[in-house]
């Protein structure tokens, strides 16, 4: 394939908001995870909360949208510029121009959550002020970025579970390539929400203390919210996509293959779209949720590939997992690490599992980066693996 | 952008398959008939039971398309497309919420949109990459670019399913599907001796509203999966048949079959 240009990109999340604030934590080795104190979901756990969101107003013309995922949304929107920078790609372009793939696994559900504990106990129905179209249908992210970002080129939503706002990248460059978009802006945003504590909670999989990636003690994830935005056009920039892997593990709902066969093939496929040896790659920066079937099978399928001379880290133990956002975040942090020469570590993975297999930083530093990988697995066996590069 | 239609799935009350709707689309009356339960033959035992009812019936549909087309179903890649695709299971799931909180393994990881394309990926053993995607009302045009996108970029042979399944009250407030709905496609990126018909695509705009086929139940205009009977019914008409499939408020795909 041919590289995009990363015209601008922001990420928000526990971690910070915004490019600067995140790169600092990063470089901090500080995990922003904090106990959980939702009041809505007393589980005792831990959580990658986003505060500030919670206050946003929305444009009064908009109010339909209201949810806590919109507001993370336009939170993160107004940061690092990244508004302007698609303002001024829509005068230069037009706006018709201009595509929009965001990911999300559970968009606004929270308001039909909390809708559902107000139920009108005679009627069933849910209380006056809740729309379920423009606040929870998982196209209300979408449609609300859209709006405000005021571009009208071909727009999707991408719901893939946990790789789903990787997987955006891949359809921007084909939208690109086909003529369909001169430039996208790709996203993810996820928010708390009962569905997802619950849920994962149910399967024994969230760490009742901090989530520890590839640590011999780990015990799960810790469940964050994040929304981050990169605006791509054709051609080359200081910082390119450089190519992506998409595969399925066919193999079972909710665990991934043992030996992470798709997330092996995802990579491989990244690395040949990108036209370049896995020796090339400076850093992978993991999906790695702190789940023991999940961390092993990835850790065997990056030794696979990079043996074990290649650095990688989860920055799960920073941000959280966010879940139909991790893909964006997690691209933001690649970024960040390209434009920082800074690559981040795992700062709460304390002994690495010695079933591990490959290499694990747990400390980050400074170092050359000219390529690096990020992957993203989800549900459903979904694998999307992405190269981001420096340019010349 | 060209691409080529190797089999047709269809699944809705009255059209129980491909050919029941190629009449009806040909002009035979649509005779309105309640829709079976599904039981798709690929899925084994456990994961039928596992499975939701909207799941099992993207993939018996799926199936339809698949006994059409001597593509293997490990070669394709997928696209599935749905509004809602799990809003039985959304409901079931607030209800827990709201009351015990004692959420259901299975029922989690059902609510997923992307399960039937994972349950269908597992039935196959289909490995190459598998997408599930949302566009509001606008699901049938947007995921059919997103198929199309992938087949001549990738140059690999596309499943493409786009469902509507029923929404209980009250989320049928503002999701009024009351029957469902699927259109399989297996979609090539060239043309071979096995090929139904090819189809331009092209984005252009909106020029006002795009009417829905005078054949269909009203009720199903709350479907984005029946606006693909439109493309569909180019398959019954003539060389030049055209169909307009809604991609926005602004824009719409224009389908030519050549």
């Amino acid at each position: 394939m041919l590289p995009l240009a990363v015209l601008s990109y922001t990420t928000t999340s526990a971690a910070g908001l915004g490019k600067s604030a995140t790169a600092r934590t990063l470089r901090e080795g500080r995990s922003a995870l904090t106990p959980n104190d939702l009041p809505w979901a007393p589980l005792d756990c831990w959580i990658g909360r986003v505060g500030a969101a919670e206050s946003v107003d929305l444009p009064k013309s908009l109010d339909d949208f209201d949810c806590r995922n919109n507001r993370l949304a336009l939170l993160a929107l107004e940061q690092d510029g990244f508004s302007d920078a698609v303002a001024a790609a829509r005068r230069r372009l037009g706006a018709g121009r201009i595509a929009l793939f965001l990911g999300t696994s559970t968009s606004g559900i929270l308001s039909t959550e909390l809708a559902y504990q107000q139920r009108d106990p005679a009627t069933g129905r849910l209380p006056p002020g809740f729309r379920y179209d423009t606040m929870h249908n998982l196209d209300a992210t979408t449609e609300f970025v859209r709006r405000v970002l005021g571009i009208a080129g071909p727009a999707m939503t991408i719901s893939t579970a946990c790789s789903s706002s990787a997987k955006v990248f891949c359809f921007a460059e084909r939208f690109i390539r086909m003529g369909l978009a001169d430039a996208v802006v790709v996203g993810g945003v996820d928010s708390l929400c009962h569905t997802t504590l619950y849920g994962f909670s149910s399967l024994q999989l969230v760490a009742p203390d901090i989530c520890r990636p590839f640590d011999a003690a780990r015990r799960g994830l810790t469940i964050g919210e994040a929304a981050g935005f990169a605006l791509l056009e054709r051609g080359c920039g200081e910082l390119q996509l450089l190519g992506y892997g998409e595969t399925s593990d066919a193999y079972h709902m909710s665990t991934p293959h043992p030996e992470g066969d798709g997330a092996r093939r995802a990579m491989t496929d990244a690395l040949v779209r990108a036209r370049i040896s896995a020796a090339e790659i400076d850093y992978v920066n993991l999906h790695g949720t702190a789940t023991a079937a999940n961390d092993r099978a990835e850790g065997r399928a990056v030794h696979g590939i990079f043996g074990t001379t290649v650095p990688c880290s989860s920055t799960k133990g920073v941000t959280g997992h966010a879940l139909g956002a991790a893909g964006i975040t997690e691209a933001a942090i690649s970024l960040l690490s390209l434009e920082g020469q800074y690559m981040p570590g795992s700062p709460t993975t304390r002994e690495v599992d010695p079933e591990t297999q490959c290499t694990i930083a747990l400390r980050g530093e400074t170092r050359k980066l000219s390529r690096v990988m990020s992957n993203s697995f989800g549900f459903g066996g979904s694998n999307c693996a992405l190269v981001f590069g420096k340019g010349m | 952008m060209r691409i080529a239609i190797e089999a047709v799935g269809v699944l809705a009350p009255g059209l129980p398959d491909w050919d029941g709707a190629r009449a009806v689309l040909a002009g035979s009356p649509y005779v309105a008939a309640p829709l079976a339960p599904c039981a798709p033959a690929s899925l084994s035992p456990v994961e039928r039971r596992r499975s939701s009812p909207t799941v099992r019936l993207a993939i018996a549909a799926a199936e339809q398309a698949l006994a059409r087309t001597v593509i293997a179903p490990h070669d394709m890649a997928l696209v599935f497309a749905s509004q809602e695709a799990a809003g039985d299971i959304t409901h079931q799931l607030c209800e827990v919420l709201a009351g015990s909180r004692e959420v259901s393994p299975t029922q989690f990881h059902n609510s997923v949109h992307n399960a039937p394309s994972g349950y269908y990926g597992i039935a196959m053993k289909a490995k190459l990459g598998a997408t599930s995607v949302c566009r509001g009302p606008w699901t049938f045009a947007a995921g059919l670019l997103g198929a199309a996108t992938q087949a001549l970029c990738d140059d690999v042979p596309v499943l493409f399913v786009c469902y509507d399944s029923p929404l209980p009250a009250p989320l049928s407030e503002w999701m009024p599907v009351a029957e469902a709905t699927v259109i399989v496609l297996v979609i090539a990126p060239k043309p071979a001796a096995t090929t139904l018909a090819s189809w331009e695509l092209e984005v252009g705009p909106a020029d006002g509203g795009v009417p829905w086929p005078r054949w269909m139940p009203s009720g199903w205009r709350a479907n984005p999966s029946a606006r693909g009977f439109e493309a569909l019914a180019t398959l019954c008409a003539g060389p030049d048949a055209k169909a307009a499939l809604p991609l926005s408020p602004e824009l719409n795909v224009r389908v030519a079959r050549c």
